[in-house]
C-alpha cells in the first residue's frame, strides 16, 4: 500500500497519509475499545478502592445483563424491533429506488432525490420531533384520519412501537435508498426488457432479475440501518414510550444516571457483539463478502 | 403454427420527431427477413413496435392474423435477441434458456429436456451447468439464441446480434442463424445495418432510411434493380453520374442520357421510375460492370485517369477520375482482366472504361448519397429539402 500511495503522491505525503490513518485508527478507534472492554472486566470501586485487592477481572458486569429479567427483555427486544425498522425501512426504499433508477426520468429523479435529502438539512432531534408533533394524540394526523372518517376516536401512535417505527423508517431511510438505488442504477436495461420478452410478469422480474442483482446494495443498506437502529437513542427517547424502551437507553443510564460506567461499557460491547453478528449473518444469507459492501 | 406479421399504417413519433413514417408492410410465416439501415434510420423502432415495447403512434400490428395491439410484451408470442444478447449473468446456461419456460410454470423435468435440446440444436452440449459469464463470445451468442427459442415463439426478432462478434465468428454465425431458421421454421425479423449480414441470410429485405422504407425485395433485386437512389448507394457498391433525359425507349425504357461533358450515355428505367424527357437523373453503374475497351467497342465508355491501384487478392479495385468531367469513377476488375492489362494498371495510366446498358440503372435524382466520414458508409441521401420528419440526424 505504502508503493503504491508513493508512487502517487510521492514519500513524505505517503508517510504522512499512512500515519494519520495509523493514528486515527489506532488512537480513536482501537485504543477507547479496548479501554471500554477493560472498564467492562472490572468491577464499579471507589476512588480509594482502584489498584485494591478488589480491583481484579471480572465477568460479573456481563452476567448482570442475563440476571436481569427486563434488561434481558430490552435487549432481545432492541434486537427485534432493529430487524423490524430494516425490514420496514427495505420495504418502503425498494420501490422509491426501483422508481428512481429505472422509471423517472432524469430530471424527476434529480427532484426527488433533492426532496428526500432537504430534510435531513435540517438536524436529527427537531426532524424526530415534528414526528411527535404529527403522531400525538391529539396532533394533525388523527386530526385528518377522523376528519375524513377513517376513525372515531384518536389513536395513541406514540405508545407502544408504533411511533418508534415510524420515526426510524424515516431518520434511516437515505442509508437504505442509495446503497438500493446505486445496485439497481448499475442493472443493464435489457436484463429487465430480456425478462419481460421471455414472459415474466412484475414480480418474477424483480425476484429473479432485479433483486438478485441488487442484492450487495441490500444488503448495504440493511446492515447500516440496522447499525444505526440498534445504536439509535434520539428516537427511542423522544418518541418512544415506557413500554418501548432501547437498550442505548439503559447503556445511558448506567453510565450518566447510575454513574457505574463498568456496568454501561459492558452492555455497550454486548452491543457491539450484537452489531457484528447481524452483519455477519446478513452477509451470510445474501452472500455477500466485504468488498461487495464496499463497491 | 402462424408466424405471420403485417404492419397496417404503422406511424411512430416521439414528440415532434418523427421516427417511423407511415408504413405498411406483410412479412410471411417462416420467412427470413431483415430490415436494413444505417443507425438511427428507424428499423429499431420498428422492431420494438413488434415486440411491444413500444406502442405505435398509429396503426395496427398483426401476428399471426392477430392484432396485438393491447397485448403486453409479456404475452406475445414472439422472442428478441437483443443486441447485447442480455444473457443473465447470475444465472447458468441452462437457467437462462429454461428462464422463459419457469414463468410458463413448466416442471423441473421437462425445462430439461427442452434446455438439452435446444443445446445440442445450437452445439453446446454439455455446457448447461456452465455460468455465462464463462463463455466465449460465440457461445454466448448460441445461449441467446436458445434462450429465445426456449418459449417456442412464433416470430423471432433479431436486434444487430452479431455486432459484438469479430468477422470469422460473423460470418460463421451468419450461415448457423440461417441454419436454425431453416430447422426451425420460425419467422426470423432481423435488424442490421450490415448489407452483407442482409443480402446473405435474408430471404426478403427491406431497405430503410429516415423512418421510410426505401424497398422490400429479394437480395439478388435488391443488388441488381434497386427502387431508389438511397438503395442504388446503400446496398452494394455503385458509381453514381448526374445526366438527362433525352429519350425513353420501349416497354423495358431503355433510356438515353445526356451526360453532359461525357456525351451520351444509357441505361434502362429503374424499377417502377417514370422517367420524363429532359428530367434530371442519376445513372448508377457498379464498379464489377465497368471493363477497359478499345476505342472500336460500342458501348458508353469513358476516358479516366488512374489515381490509386488497390490488390483486394480477388479483384483490383480502381479509383479513377473521368477526364471530361472530373467526377471520380471506381472500377472493379476481375482476375482475368487485371493480369490482362497488368501492364497499364498504373497510377497517371489513362484508360478507357465501357459498361453494358443492362447493367446501369437510371433513377429519378433524388441526390448524392451522405456518406458517413467514421465508416464510410452511405447513412441518407441529401434530398435538399428533407422529407417529412424533419432534420434526421442519425445516432452513432
Amino acid at each position: 500500500m505504502f508503493r503504491q500511495l508513493r508512487a502517487r503522491f510521492g514519500g513524505p505525503l505517503a508517510a504522512a497519509i499512512l500515519t494519520l490513518l495509523g493514528i486515527w485508527l489506532i488512537v480513536m478507534v482501537t485504543l477507547p475499545q479496548l479501554q471500554m472492554i477493560d472498564y467492562s472486566l472490572r468491577p464499579n470501586l471507589l476512588p480509594a478502592q482502584v489498584g485494591g485487592p478488589e480491583d481484579g477481572w471480572t465477568l460479573a458486569n456481563y452476567i448482570t445483563l442475563f440476571n436481569n429479567d427486563i434488561h434481558r427483555a430490552i435487549f432481545f427486544k432492541t434486537l427485534w424491533s432493529s430487524v423490524l425498522v430494516t425490514l420496514l425501512t427495505l420495504a418502503v426504499s425498494y420501490p422509491l429506488a426501483w422508481y428512481l433508477a429505472k422509471v423517472a426520468t432524469p430530471r424527476q429523479a434529480a427532484l426527488c432525490i433533492l426532496l428526500l435529502i432537504v430534510p435531513f438539512w435540517i438536524n436529527e432531534i427537531l426532524r424526530t420531533y415534528s414526528w411527535f408533533i404529527i403522531l400525538a394524540f391529539r396532533g394533525p394526523l388523527n386530526e385528518v384520519l377522523m376528519m375524513l372518517g377513517l376513525i372515531d376516536r384518536p389513536i395513541r401512535f406514540l405508545s407502544g412501537n408504533g411511533g418508534v417505527m415510524v420515526g426510524m423508517v424515516y431518520a434511516y431511510i437515505l442509508f437504505m435508498v442509495f446503497p438500493v438505488y446505486n445496485a439497481i442504477e448499475s442493472l443493464d436495461d435489457n436484463q429487465v426488457r430480456a425478462a419481460r420478452d421471455l414472459g415474466a410478469g412484475t414480480v418474477r422480474t424483480h425476484r429473479r432479475i432485479v433483486i438478485p442483482h441488487a442484492k450487495p446494495g441490500i444488503a448495504t443498506g440493511c446492515i447500516m440501518t440496522f447499525m444505526l437502529a440498534a445504536g439509535s437513542y434520539a428516537v427511542p427517547a423522544l418518541l418512544g414510550s415506557p413500554g418501548s424502551r432501547w437498550f442505548t437507553q439503559i447503556i445511558y443510564n448506567w453510565f450518566f444516571e447510575g454513574g457505574n460506567w463498568n456496568q454501561g461499557a459492558a452492555y455497550a460491547f454486548l452491543l457491539l457483539v450484537l452489531c457484528i453478528g447481524f452483519m455477519s449473518l446478513v452477509m451470510r444469507v445474501f452472500k455477500v463478502g466485504l468488498g461487495d459492501i464496499a463497491k | 403454427m402462424d408466424g405471420s406479421v403485417r404492419l397496417e399504417e404503422v406511424v411512430m413519433r416521439f414528440g415532434d420527431f418523427t421516427a417511423i413514417e407511415r408504413t405498411s408492410l406483410e412479412i410471411g410465416s417462416g420467412e427470413f427477413f431483415s430490415f436494413l439501415g444505417p443507425s438511427g434510420c428507424g428499423k429499431t423502432t420498428l422492431l420494438n413496435i413488434v415486440s411491444g415495447f413500444l406502442v405505435p403512434s398509429e396503426g395496427q400490428v398483426f401476428i399471426g392474423g392477430e392484432p396485438v395491439a393491447g397485448v403486453p410484451v409479456n404475452r406475445r408470442p414472439t422472442a428478441m435477441i437483443f443486441q447485447n444478447l442480455a444473457l443473465f449473468p447470475l444465472m447458468t446456461v441452462f437457467e437462462n434458456i429454461e428462464f422463459g419456460l419457469e414463468v410458463r410454470g413448466v416442471g423441473r423435468q421437462q425445462r430439461r429436456e427442452v434446455s438439452e435440446r435446444l443445446l445440442a440444436l445450437v452445439a453446446l452440449e454439455g455446457s448447461g451447468p456452465k455460468r455465462v459469464t464463462e463463455l466465449s463470445g460465440g457461445q454466448k451468442q448460441r445461449v441467446a439464441i436458445a434462450r429465445a427459442l426456449a418459449v417456442e415463439p412464433r416470430v423471432l426478432l433479431l436486434d444487430e446480434p452479431l455486432s459484438a462478434l469479430d468477422l470469422k465468428l460473423r460470418q460463421h454465425m451468419r450461415a448457423e442463424l440461417k441454419a436454425i431458421q431453416r430447422k426451425t421454421g420460425i419467422t426470423f425479423i432481423y435488424i442490421t445495418h450490415d448489407q452483407g449480414e442482409a443480402l446473405t441470410m435474408s430471404d426478403r429485405v427491406a431497405v430503410m432510411s429516415a423512418g421510410r422504407i426505401q424497398q422490400v425485395a429479394d437480395p439478388m433485386t435488391l443488388y441488381r434493380a434497386p427502387a431508389t437512389g438511397f438503395v442504388a448507394a446503400f446496398v452494394g457498391e455503385n458509381n453514381r453520374l448526374e445526366a438527362r433525359v433525352i429519350d425513353v425507349e420501349g416497354q423495358r425504357q431503355r433510356v438515353r442520357l445526356d451526360g453532359g461533358a461525357l456525351g451520351e450515355l444509357s441505361g434502362y428505367a429503374g424499377e417502377g421510375a417514370r422517367l420524363g424527357n429532359g428530367e434530371r437523373v442519376a445513372l448508377y453503374v457498379r464498379p464489377e460492370h465497368l471493363r477497359p475497351v478499345n476505342d472500336a467497342s460500342g458501348v458508353p465508355r469513358f476516358e479516366a485517369e488512374i489515381e490509386a491501384v488497390h490488390f483486394e487478392g480477388a479483384w483490383v479495385m480502381l479509383e479513377t477520375r473521368l477526364l471530361a468531367s472530373g467526377e471520380k469513377l471506381r472500377v472493379q476488375l476481375g482476375h482475368e482482366v487485371s493480369r490482362r492489362s497488368a501492364d497499364s494498371l498504373a497510377v497517371g495510366r489513362r484508360m478507357a472504361f465501357g459498361y453494358d446498358p443492362a447493367d446501369a440503372v437510371v433513377l429519378p435524382d433524388d441526390g448524392s448519397p451522405v456518406v458517413d466520414e467514421a465508416t464510410g458508409e452511405v447513412v441518407e441521401t441529401d434530398r435538399g429539402a428533407t422529407p417529412a420528419g424533419g432534420a434526421h440526424v442519425p445516432s452513432a
